[in-house]
């Protein structure tokens, strides 16, 4: 599904993000991803989101190279991509519904059927009385859960999030575990960016370490053997 | 369309069992709300809305205000027929019947409207009158006028005017003719002047217009800098985020070629008083004209298309530069 193949990425000015990065994610599969702030956690999304492009290697999507997809292709291949925003990212002077029903817009929905898709999306997240609400009358887990609504509401295979749980205490972090693996059970690739280990340890979930750039463990991580 | 995955199915209407008339229809709703939207966002912004549309409104007003000038220069210019006289000078000793066979023929002539004979004797009791010699002009023992033939041509225009007295200057009794054409050329020199100062002020104005409205377009994309990331990052195309843009465009033009045309016609009602009383002066029976309703629609369509031509050259510049940072 998802492949780094020796993946770097280098700056201008020398900073080397991310060194000989190689993994796969296969179909269905959830993977955490942590280490440091700097560490390249964030470089690595942006590989896959297009939102940069990788200096030596190869990003594939389900055997698709991505250094293929040309410019005015991108937005098609982000609409495959459910990502979830630290900063939740939301349209703040949009209500809830407008900010979950955006993605469907975006390809062409209208209509009944976007409807039963925000609302549905919304009702996975538990929001669905919130329909109405502008995000700044939320509070940080909702505005983080409609995040979530607006990443899945196109019912996309791979799912991103950066520091999903980023400034929310531990009962909202687990809350919000729990969605994203609610999403895993019915069939997607789910990669969470985070740096809460305490969250990962205690999900017996495969783990990515990125350390300056470098890939220092695949696997479960252990707390007592947590080589941070 | 899904790139990556090709089994996919829940990408967009495109995917669903859609008919061609159907999927007619809801381009055109989906433009329909996307140009609300827009209007929407320009009455959520009031102060900045108006500002720009005054602006608008006031660089419209100057060409559509010099279009009306001109024109009504032109019908004035028009009015002066009998200007392109023609006088048709018979030599002396032609007697009676040959002038009036030759006015015979020239009334039969197809460029040529009216053929009026003024005798000499007609001519000299005119003069006595108009110059105010009178008494004088018994002294003189023959009378020095010739007989004239005042020709109206049918086609006033200086040219064809011209080429017809050359015509007419050749009949065998026409001493000389004589078209009092210079202050006409004159007049349609000046007037062509003033339509070419016009059309180059009139460019620079809508140029401005261009500029006002690809400026103002700028900035509401730089004030929504962070929306047009978040929609670019869950794969939003170019295209979709100019919509709403382009349709400000238009909407500004509107209101601005409203505006414009508002102030045309205050101006007019406003001027009307003080036109009147000077061409009451003249004695000449001149109306204002104001715009015509092809000209309304005329300024309406160009204030859109500039609005139009105005956002979208702000639109492909900054658009395409807004990138996602991150997520």
């Amino acid at each position: 599904m998802l492949e780094f193949d020796q993946v770097s990425k280098s700056y201008p000015g020398g900073f080397v993000a991310l060194d000989r990065v190689s993994f796969k994610l296969e179909k269905g599969e959830m993977a955490f991803l942590t280490g440091h702030s700097g560490a390249g956690k964030s470089t690595l999304l942006k590989l896959i989101s297009l939102i940069e492009r990788p200096s030596v290697g190869r990003v594939l999507i389900n055997d698709v190279d991505l250094s293929r997809i040309r410019r005015p292709h991108i937005p098609f291949v982000r609409r495959d991509i459910g990502i979830i925003f630290q900063n939740h990212r939301l349209l703040m002077n949009h209500t809830v519904f407008d900010n979950v029903a955006l993605p469907l817009v975006i390809e062409g929905f209208s209509g009944k059927d976007m409807v039963k898709r925000v609302h549905a999306a919304l009702d996975k997240v538990g929001l669905l009385d919130k329909v109405r609400c502008l995000p700044y009358t939320l509070s940080g887990g909702e505005q983080q859960r409609v995040g979530i609504a607006r990443a899945v509401v196109n019912k996309p295979p791979l799912l991103l999030a950066d520091e999903p749980t980023g400034n929310l205490d531990p009962d909202l972090s687990k809350d919000i575990m729990r969605v994203f693996e609610a999403f895993n059970q019915v069939g997607v690739s789910v990669l969470v960016a985070t740096h809460d280990l305490g969250l990962v340890a205690r999900k017996k979930y495969r783990t990515l370490t990125l350390k300056q750039g470098r890939m220092i463990n695949d696997g479960l991580l252990h707390l007592d053997e947590a080589p941070l | 369309m899904s790139i990556l995955f090709s089994g996919r199915v829940s990408s967009g209407a495109s995917a669903h069992k859609v008919g061609i008339a159907r999927r007619f229809i809801m381009f055109w709703v989906n433009h329909v709300r996307q140009a609300l939207f827009s209007l929407g966002e320009l009455w959520r912004t009031p102060s900045a809305s108006i500002l720009t549309i005054g602006v608008l409104g006031v660089s419209l007003t100057l060409p559509a205000t010099l279009h009306l000038l001109v024109k009504n220069v032109q019908q004035i210019s028009d009015s002066f027929t009998q200007a392109a006289e023609i006088s048709l000078f018979i030599r002396e000793g032609t007697n009676a019947t040959q002038i009036s066979s030759l006015q015979k023929i020239l009334q039969a002539d197809n460029d040529i409207a009216q053929v009026t004979h003024i005798s000499r004797e007609q001519a000299l009791s005119e003069f006595a009158q108009v110059s105010g010699f009178g008494a004088a002009l018994n002294y003189l023992t023959d009378n020095p006028l010739p007989d004239v033939l005042l020709v109206l041509p049918k086609n006033t225009h200086a040219d064809s005017a011209r080429q017809l007295l050359a015509r007419l200057s050749k009949e065998r009794i026409v001493e000389f003719g004589k078209l009092d054409i210079d202050w006409l050329t004159r007049l349609d020199a000046i007037v062509s002047l003033l339509r070419q100062a016009v059309l180059v002020i009139a460019v620079l104005l809508l140029g401005a217009v261009l500029l006002i409205i690809g400026n103002t377009i700028r900035l509401s994309i730089m004030n929504k800098k962070d929306e047009i990331e978040v929609m670019k990052l869950v794969g939003a195309t170019d295209a979709f985020i100019q919509t709403p843009f382009l349709y400000s465009g238009i909407w500004y033009g509107v209101f601005g070629g409203l505006l414009a045309f508002l102030i045309v016609e205050a101006m007019l009602w406003w001027l009307q008083g003080a036109i009147v009383s000077v061409t009451s002066l003249y004695e000449s029976e001149f109306h204002l004209m104001a715009l015509s309703v092809t000209e309304f629609f005329s300024l309406m369509l160009l204030a859109m298309l500039l609005g139009l031509s105005g956002s979208y050259l702000s639109v492909r510049r900054h658009i395409s530069g807004i990138e996602p940072t991150g997520p």
